[in-house]
């Protein structure tokens, strides 16, 4: 199995880079950016893309790597997976992120994937971008004009449509300081270990009371989504109680909150249905899944628990 | 379309070919290195059995095009021995103890899997060496005998 047939060029810098998406846009030839292909590859050679030109950019050294400094977090487009469980102190900081990685793909694709791509590639059910909304990230694109700040949730337009121009590259991903209690938790397809729910949480907690939240979900609709109904019902209640042991109902107070139906049919969401799952099965999923995760992300905001694991 | 001139080295041999771009690295170590231990199994990136080594790190060669690869260092099964004269490495020689494989197809990218968890992880539970092999698929032995070649490996190379 091998993809349609192309030209390959190697960019040697970002100028680099530019310049030849800029030509290919000019010559009417669709272009397409490679970093690890770790999406891009399979569907090729599926023949469900097929780029006239491939850009791979996987040497331009500079866009890779971690940068923790005054409270946000700067992650280069081209970092790996793998470079991301190793970077030292982000999963500490964003336990979300370490969620995910966890049990995103195989060791063997996280070596190769990048967080650039992933954002760039739009899949639907790709698991990172519901943590990197959950969090507030924000997309750098560099272009023509030179760089330009997008929310994550305004870059992403549905499936594999994102607000990046042809002459247009992802550079990188910013985070803001983390919030007390994150967490992302996924029923994945087992053969592709794609979610066929994923939910990311981000939750502030402050004297017992939430004050705000973040409810990201992936796998459920034409594009990863944020669950507005079901953020705007938290703050105020008190957090999930701990553990089964724990006061109250085990899954806490947000058992009976406006859920992920109501939050898509808010944003005019439909949800996917194929042959994993049917959509109002992924959907019962989601608000599941959206419960564990502000349980484990309530837990983390309240800090360590003596003699727990 | 042009075809691409690649520099590769492959188990510290220097290759400069001309290839079609959109050759894969496992075809083009099966086809025109005729490094025929490097499988190819699902050819979808799930079944792991193409997993070489790409600069220190594992990676599933029918998700790479041989040009990516251009100007950087493959280890492909063949190249694992220390003693490259038919020798074994100590991973290999664990799943010949611990009967890790039945009829071989996944094998090489399985050793090719554990070789990098053992680097990551020298001391894995059973637990994490599961974890770290969900992308390598074998049809035979229900796992249990790799797990065992694996722990088997890792106390060796522990006490390497």
């Amino acid at each position: 199995m091998f993809p349609v047939d192309f030209s390959y060029a190697r960019a040697t810098g970002l100028e680099h880079a530019l310049a030849l998406l800029r030509e290919a846009a000019t010559a009417g030839c669709e272009a397409k950016v490679i970093a690890g292909g770790q999406s891009l590859l399979p569907m090729m050679k599926l023949r469900l893309s097929a780029p006239e030109l491939l850009i791979d950019i996987a040497g331009l050294d500079d866009l890779r790597g971690v940068d923790s400094g005054a409270g946000t977090t700067v992650i280069g487009a081209l970092t790996t997976y793998r470079d991301l469980q190793r970077a030292a102190g982000l999963t500490t900081a964003y336990p979300a992120i370490g969620d995910a990685l966890a049990v995103l793909a195989d060791p063997q694709v996280r070596s190769r994937g990048t967080v650039g791509g992933c954002i760039a590639h739009g899949d639907p059910a790709a698991d990172l971008p519901a943590v990197l909304l959950a969090l507030g990230a924000v997309v750098t694109i560099t272009g023509p004009a030179g760089t330009r700040p997008v929310a994550l949730e305004d870059f992403l337009l549905g499936p594999y449509a994102t607000d990046l121009a042809p002459d247009e590259l992802v550079t990188a991903i910013t985070l803001p300081a983390p919030a007390t209690g994150t967490a992302y938790e996924k029923f994945e397809q087992p053969a592709s270990h794609l979610p066929l729910a994923g939910v990311a949480v981000t939750i502030e907690v402050r004297d017992g009371v939430v004050t705000s939240a973040r409810v990201a979900v992936t796998g459920v609709a034409s594009k990863p989504f944020r669950a507005t109904r079901t953020e705007r019902s938290l703050p105020g209640l008190p957090p999930p109680a701990r553990g089964p042991g724990g006061p109250g109902s085990p899954r806490g107070a947000v058992a009976g909150t406006p859920g992920i139906a109501e939050s898509m049919a808010e944003s005019g969401l439909v949800a996917l249905s194929d042959q994993h799952a049917s959509g109002p099965f992924r959907v019962h999923l989601a608000g599941v899944l959206a419960r564990r995760a502000l349980d484990r992300a309530a837990d983390r905001a309240a800090g360590p628990t003596p003699g727990a694991s | 379309m042009p075809d691409v001139t690649v520099d590769i080295t492959v188990n510290g041999v220097f290759h400069r070919v001309d290839v079609p771009a959109r050759t894969l690295l496992v075809h083009f170590l099966r086809d025109q290195l005729k490094l025929t231990g490097t499988h190819v199994g699902c050819d979808t990136s799930q079944c792991g059995a193409c997993t070489v080594d790409l600069d220190g790190v594992a990676v599933k060669s029918c998700t790479v095009l041989a040009a990516q690869a251009g100007g950087h260092q493959v280890t492909t099964i063949e190249g694992i021995a220390a003693d490259q004269g038919g020798g074994l490495h100590p991973v290999q020689q664990a799943f010949w103890r611990q009967h890790g494989l039945q009829c071989g197809y996944c094998t090489p990218g399985m050793v090719m899997a554990v070789r990098q968890l053992l680097a990551d992880n020298p001391d894995p539970t059973d637990d994490e060496v599961r974890h770290a092999l969900s992308g390598n698929i074998c049809r035979c032995t229900g796992y249990q005998n790799i797990i065992a070649a694996v722990m088997d490996a890792a106390a060796v190379l522990r006490e390497a």
